[in-house]
């Protein structure tokens, strides 16, 4: 039997053969033993797939496109959200089941979920600007908690299970005291926000968040200084916080020409910070800080990806990254009528570790 | 005092008054209000939601005044007057590009015979003639700056350009200073008409002209600046409109219609979603919805819907397609623009596309049909008015299409 292969983030590589779909996909998670990867988008669909075997299945899904997804800590249990504020949970191993229950979390977008470390609650946020506390394994509601101004994008758990951060769009993250839904405190991400005199819309917001896994650390990543509401291109950033003080520990930045947002970020075994987003006109990449440095020390050559999850063994990452099916760009394009179709994902998989040699020819 | 008149009546005076006001209407002859938004609007998340295409986005689509006829979510105040508007959804362009594409569709893309010819504003102008209202007949309210834009009058000359009024604010000194009395500026004025002539005697007429027009047209709203006096607006009004620049310009925009301007587009840049798409369109479409709902309302109920042709559009609209930053780019294959006013039916929906909203189905009208329509609307017969560029007659509108029938009343 082989031996297991050497965690080493700086020889990070894109596994081949990735999972694909034939339409875009937003949200990737691996569950909890790291046995079943579900992952939802355009298509309204649960996907599920057993990693192992490569087996696929689907749960009837939502009404209009899923926005988020996140896995039970200790069971097979999954809950997906959508554009419309509907929070399904599911049996994630009952293939084509129904919901067991479904609650309703927002007036529109139910942009983030996440759960607490013991599993007894769900949290929510979204464009109604309320995050709101959910029994897991009722449904029934527990707490609102409100204090943004803005669509919430994103809410992480702090390791300890005491305490909720949650950012909007306005880049304010309110720390919560999840027994009470208190503020405890506010930290300032208001450089993932932009708002120029002429936009028509405000840019940015904090799209992700991660905990270190001691809960000493906590990243914001999203875009900086945006150049238009329009294409949106901009500077992508990750704002990083000592949890005790709150202060602000480092900037990170991608160190080369590059136009979206970050949407994924995770806390690998050796401290390292891996980041994924998205990319128009620059070439995208998956990148490996140090926190010592701004600048990754490590990048791997990808395509735009809209959420980065850690498989639990810590071997390996997951995004579901942009694949173009048919023709994209500018039309007109009544000439290549039959070729024209939407765009696919493919879950792409980066392994944490150095390459098996190739065998010799 | 017309306008005095109008806002009373679109406060909800009946009787007596409302009779009065459809009699000072009745006098003015046709206006048109055009409001582009640059950039490209998604007829996804606005006038055609296909919410069972794969290139559908997440947005809901509702049920509109008009029975089984849905627009996107995102454009409720719309929705309920939707009987007093009209889609067209089939609009099918040929140019993908900004650069070109913008000109040529305000210029109602007309068959290329080596001249520039004029945008729509500069068009009715010409054609309209000029109202007697001692007001400019073609202004333009933009974001950024302001200033007199002659060449969007193409080959009729300087003159027929447009006054544009940056961030809705009037020409600057537009107010004569305090220590300048009225014989002294008139004084000032017959000099420069002087040098002017002078001037003009040894050059292109055309340079000369941009610099009369650009005096003419403050001169006029000298006369008129009570219409940028923001604290004659009614709090209400801001409030249904909007504070936002949209919401600003576009209750601008019916101040000036109801003073008589006889064309007034009004701009709004940075549609082009290419980037976080569905991010901004939730913010940006309903930032149009309510000031253009607000708008038709008040129109109609002082009875100018009658006589002003309002028309909403861009230089195409966005792909089915979602590229790899969750945007749409720029689909000129199949896409919407609405259209109310004197001359045109209301509560039509025209043509259709695909079920997947990625191609025209039925009856595809490129923009010359519009122009067509649009003329036809206000009274000028396309077929038979003509320009002339030194003696050769050109056709206003492009010769190989019609009206949209559909759309006339």
């Amino acid at each position: 039997m082989a031996d297991a292969p050497t965690f080493d983030s700086a020889k990070a590589h894109l596994a081949p053969e990735p999972l694909a779909h034939n339409r875009q996909l937003f949200r990737a998670r691996y569950s909890f033993d790291g046995a079943l990867i579900a992952a939802a988008g355009v298509d309204k669909r649960i996907h599920v797939w057993e990693e192992a075997t490569r087996r696929h299945y689907t749960l009837p899904g939502h009404a209009t496109w899923v926005a988020c997804l996140i896995f039970h800590p200790a069971e097979a249990r999954l809950f997906t959200a959508d554009y419309n504020g509907a929070v399904h949970a599911w049996d994630a191993i009952k293939e084509g089941s129904p919901p067991l229950f479904t609650i309703t979390a927002d007036r529109d977008n139910t942009r983030a979920l996440a759960i607490t470390p013991d599993g007894a609650h769900l949290l929510s946020g979204g464009d109604d600007t309320v995050v709101r506390m959910w029994d897991a394994k009722s449904g029934g509601a527990v707490r609102e908690m409100r204090g943004h101004a803005g669509p919430v994008f994103s809410i992480a758990v702090h390791p300890d299970g005491k305490h909720l951060v949650s950012g909007d769009l306005f880049g304010r993250v309110i720390q919560w005291d999840l027994s009470s839904g208190k503020i405890v405190r506010e930290f300032d991400a208001k450089a993932l926000h932009t708002r120029k005199e002429d936009f028509i819309a405000d840019v940015g917001g904090v799209r992700c968040m991660t905990f270190n896994p001691d809960g000493s650390v906590l990243a914001l990543g999203g875009l900086s200084e945006a150049e238009s509401n329009a294409f949106c291109p901009g500077k992508p950033l990750v704002l990083v916080y000592d949890w005790a003080s709150g202060a602000k520990k480092t900037e990170l930045r991608y160190g080369f020409k590059s136009d979206g947002p970050v949407n994924g970020l995770r806390f690998l075994q050796d401290g390292v910070l891996a980041g994924w987003g998205e990319h128009l006109n620059a070439p995208t990449q998956l990148v490996f800080w140090k926190l010592d440095a701004p600048e990754p020390f490590h990048k791997v050559a990808a395509d735009s990806a809209y959420d980065l999850d850690l498989h639990p063994d810590g071997t390996r990452l997951l995004a579901p990254v942009f694949k173009a099916l048919g023709p994209g760009g500018n039309g007109a394009r009544k000439e290549h009528r039959e070729k024209y179709v939407a765009p696919g994902a493919l879950l792409t998989v980066c392994n944490l570790f150095a390459e098996a040699p190739k065998p010799p020819k | 005092m017309l306008g005095g008149l109008l806002a009373a009546g679109a406060a909800g005076l009946p009787g007596l008054m409302q009779r009065g006001i459809a009699e000072e209407i009745r006098k003015r002859g046709k206006q048109v209000c055009f409001i582009w938004l640059d950039g490209g609007i998604s007829q996804f998340e606005s006038w055609d939601p296909k919410p069972d295409s794969p290139f559908a986005g997440p947005f809901r689509s509702i049920p509109t005044s008009v029975p089984g006829v849905h627009v996107s979510e995102l454009m409720p105040h719309t929705a309920k007057l939707m009987d007093r508007i009209s889609v067209v959804r089939s609009m099918s362009t040929k140019d993908p590009s900004h650069s070109t594409g913008v000109a040529r569709v305000q210029r109602g893309d007309p068959v290329n015979r080596g001249v520039d010819y004029p945008f729509l504003g500069s068009a009715m102008a010409k054609l309209l003639g000029a109202p007697d209202n001692g007001l400019p007949p073609y202004i333009s309210i933009k974001p950024g700056n302001g200033g007199f834009i002659w060449q969007e009058a193409g080959f009729l000359g300087a003159k027929y350009g447009a006054l544009a009024l940056g961030d809705g604010k009037p020409p600057i000194h537009i107010r004569r200073p305090e220590d300048l009395t009225a014989e002294t500026d008139a004084a000032r004025n017959t000099l420069r008409r002087l040098a002017d002539a002078r001037f003009k005697s040894a050059r292109r007429e055309s340079e000369v002209d941009a610099w009369e027009s650009s005096f003419s047209n403050a001169e006029k709203l000298m006369a008129r600046k009570e219409l940028f006096d923001e604290t004659r607006l009614r709090p209400e009004d801001v409030q249904r409109y909007g504070t936002h620049p949209l919401g600003r310009h576009l209750l601008l925009a019916r101040h000036l219609l109801e003073a008589g301007v006889q064309f007034v587009k009004v701009t709004s840049f940075h549609w082009d979603s290419h980037g976080d798409h569905f991010n901004t369109a939730r913010q940006m479409v309903p930032s149009i919805d309510q000031p253009f709902a607000a708008l038709v309302t008040d129109l109609e109920a002082s009875g100018l819907l009658d006589h002003v042709v309002v028309v909403m559009m861009s230089e195409f609209g966005r792909t089915p397609a979602i590229n790899s930053r969750l945007g749409r780019d720029h689909w000129p294959d199949a896409w919407s623009l609405a259209i109310t006013g004197g001359g045109i039916g209301r509560g039509r929906i025209i043509g259709k596309t695909t079920d997947d909203g990625a191609w025209v189905a039925e009856s595809p009208f490129d923009v010359g049909h519009l122009f067509h329509t649009i003329f036809s609307a206000v009274g000028v017969d396309p077929k038979k008015a003509k320009y002339r560029n030194q003696g050769q007659p050109l056709p206003i509108a492009h010769d190989e299409c019609g009206p949209i029938t559909g759309l006339l009343a």
